[in-house]
């Protein structure tokens, strides 16, 4: 029993200390530097310091410091952002799922491994890869100059939706998982059942199909909201002026405008927003699942 | 019945092919411009070339027909520099990494303990914590406590949250083992490291290569954290890509870019036929 606990200690040391030093540290840290005063420099002083948030939320009142509030819009707009992408990665993967779930089971594995095999290959090169296709010299725009349908060059790239289309790029094997996983899952003799009580087949998906598959939506989309909300490479690479996130107000602070304490508050927001999503999802979502699977 | 299903179906296989489409013909492109010689505009098709590969690797004379400003990548060293920083940093991770997730996801697995609700609950949060702020965090916490920003802060940086990766694999491997094996072990009176080492380990192994494959594949990927601790001397191969993006679109990407799926590629097909193999 003594040498049990000893060898349990020893298995869970390593990452106790680990975490809680270099995870747990660096999240103190950020909360702490929040409330920081910055320094003229680049540095802090070592002052309470509530003004980096009223600089966000409205209370700086112009003595101090000022408030902004392009801060909020960005914020709300990375926001909406995220919610767009969530949308259309569900919008696009269902079907496809869908179908995969439909076939013989060496044909799903092969599909499968299509999905996530771009998932091994380096972010970077799959952003670069819409560059190029956006870009005013592009595929697309060549295509569409070619075929006569536009007569200048559209302008694709360092917009919003470019963004959004490279952050639903990355993100679809986050959501086909989950939502495949769901589909698979399906209880097939009730889709049968409905259809034979004569429902049509639209009425079968939005009361039969849609509700059963409901936790792996929602597991999808928390799996590619949080990514997408804080994010400041894609927004970086593609979105230009226009696409601009909370993320890149965030890198900004630190390497450009060098004021820390407003780079923490600001990612303080991010995490306070990932967190809410995360909680809501964990109370409403898992719960909802459990009473489903009591009943 | 099948029958009023059928253009369903067709469209849906259609649209499955589209969406494959779309997925890979973003890759496909560039892969394709990487061998057009065209250094203006390498959306339209000149000729067959493996300049850009050679320029690469500073195999590539100045051709002074092609203009000199599309002969070189900015300078090769850096590259197989910053791919150098790229594989020990992924390497030693990997190692760390693996052995925290494992030691964790078997303490979970075969203990009933107070935490342990805890300790699942906090394996999640690495992998949730958005980029950004688990790299600015490290940033200041770095600073603060006065380390160096080298290719050791990177390596922290990625175990702390690539620990979870594997743990999450392992534990997966872990749930659909036979416990009895074990006890059988003990009942034979081999002691906890006896039966760690000789029963479960041989059994656990193909996860724990699982999980420390997908952790050096994200340890070689990663850039958002890599972006905030890395020292000037620490450039890492996305950081070097992710620049040379910045200061604009060369046909010397396009070469990177084939050389980067195309190990991906290698590395995935590599992790299908061990599991395969295992399965058998």
């Amino acid at each position: 029993m003594r040498r049990q606990r000893l060898f349990l200690v020893g298995l869970l040391s390593p990452v106790t200390l680990y975490l809680g030093f270099f995870f747990f540290g660096p999240l103190l840290i950020i909360g702490v530097f929040s409330f920081l005063e910055p320094g003229l420099y680049g540095g802090v002083e070592w002052n309470f310091y509530h003004w980096n948030y009223g600089r966000i939320f409205g209370w700086a009142d112009g003595v101090i410091e000022w408030y902004e509030p392009i801060y909020l819009t960005i914020l709300f707009r990375s926001m909406l952002m995220a919610v767009f992408t969530v949308i259309a990665c569900l919008v696009v993967v269902y079907p496809v799922a869908f179908w995969v779930s439909r076939l013989p089971e060496r044909m799903q594995l092969f599909f499968m491994f299509l999905i996530t095999l771009p998932f091994f290959t380096s972010l970077i090169i799959r952003l670069y890869a819409w560059l190029v296709i956006l870009k005013p010299s592009g595929v697309i725009n060549d295509l569409l100059l070619a075929l006569g349908l536009i007569a200048a060059p559209l302008d694709m790239l360092f917009t919003r939706f470019a963004v959004v289309l490279g952050m639903v790029y990355v993100m679809i094997p986050f959501m086909f998982l989950p939502v495949y996983g769901s589909i698979e899952r399906l209880d097939r003799s009730l889709i049968e059942a409905s259809g034979d009580l004569g429902a049509r087949g639209w009425q079968t998906f939005l009361k039969v199909v849609l509700p059963q598959t409901l936790p792996g939506i929602a597991g999808g989309s928390v799996l590619v909201f949080i990514p997408s909300v804080g994010n400041f490479i894609i927004p970086d690479v593609l979105g230009g002026a226009k696409g601009l996130m909370i993320g890149n107000l965030v890198e900004q602070q630190f390497l450009d405008a060098r004021n820390w304490p407003f780079g923490a508050a600001l990612s303080m927001v991010i995490m306070a927003v990932v967190l809410t999503v995360m909680l809501i999802y964990a109370t409403k979502v898992v719960r909802a699942g459990q009473q489903v699977g009591d009943a | 019945m099948m029958k009023k299903f059928r253009p369903g179906v067709v469209a849906l296989t259609i649209y499955s092919i589209v969406f494959f489409g779309f997925i890979y013909l973003p890759l496909a492109i560039v892969v394709i411009y990487s061998f057009n010689s065209n250094p203006i505009d390498m959306a339209s098709w000149q000729s067959f070339t493996l300049d850009w590969y050679r320029g690469l690797f500073g195999l590539k004379d100045v051709d002074p027909s092609l203009g000199s400003s599309a002969i070189y990548v900015e300078s090769t060293d850096q590259l197989l520099k910053s791919l150098r920083n790229s594989l020990i940093v992924a390497t030693v991770t990997t190692i760390i990494s693996t052995t925290i997730g494992t030691a964790t996801a078997v303490a979970m697995g075969r203990y009933r303990f107070g935490l342990r609700n805890t300790y699942q609950g906090v394996m999640m949060l690495p992998m949730m914590m958005p980029d950004i702020v688990l790299g600015i965090g490290l940033l200041i916490f770095f600073i603060t406590l006065g380390f160096k920003l080298s290719l050791l802060t990177i390596i922290i940086g990625h175990c702390t949250f690539l620990s979870s990766y594997v743990f999450i694999i392992v534990q997966a491997r872990m749930a659909a083992l036979d416990p009895i094996l074990e006890e059988a072990s003990a009942d034979l009176g081999a002691n906890e490291w006896v039966t760690f080492r000789k029963v479960l380990l041989p059994q656990l192994s193909p996860g724990v290569l699982g999980g420390a494959m997908l952790a050096f594949i994200i340890s070689m990927d990663d850039l958002v954290i890599t972006y905030f601790i890395a020292g000037t001397d620490s450039t890492t191969l996305p950081m070097f890509i992710f620049s040379m993006i910045r200061r604009g679109v060369k046909p010397e990407i396009n070469a990177i870019a084939t050389l980067l799926i195309l190990a991906s590629l290698v590395i995935a097909a590599i992790g299908l036929y061990l599991r395969t193999r295992r399965v058998e």
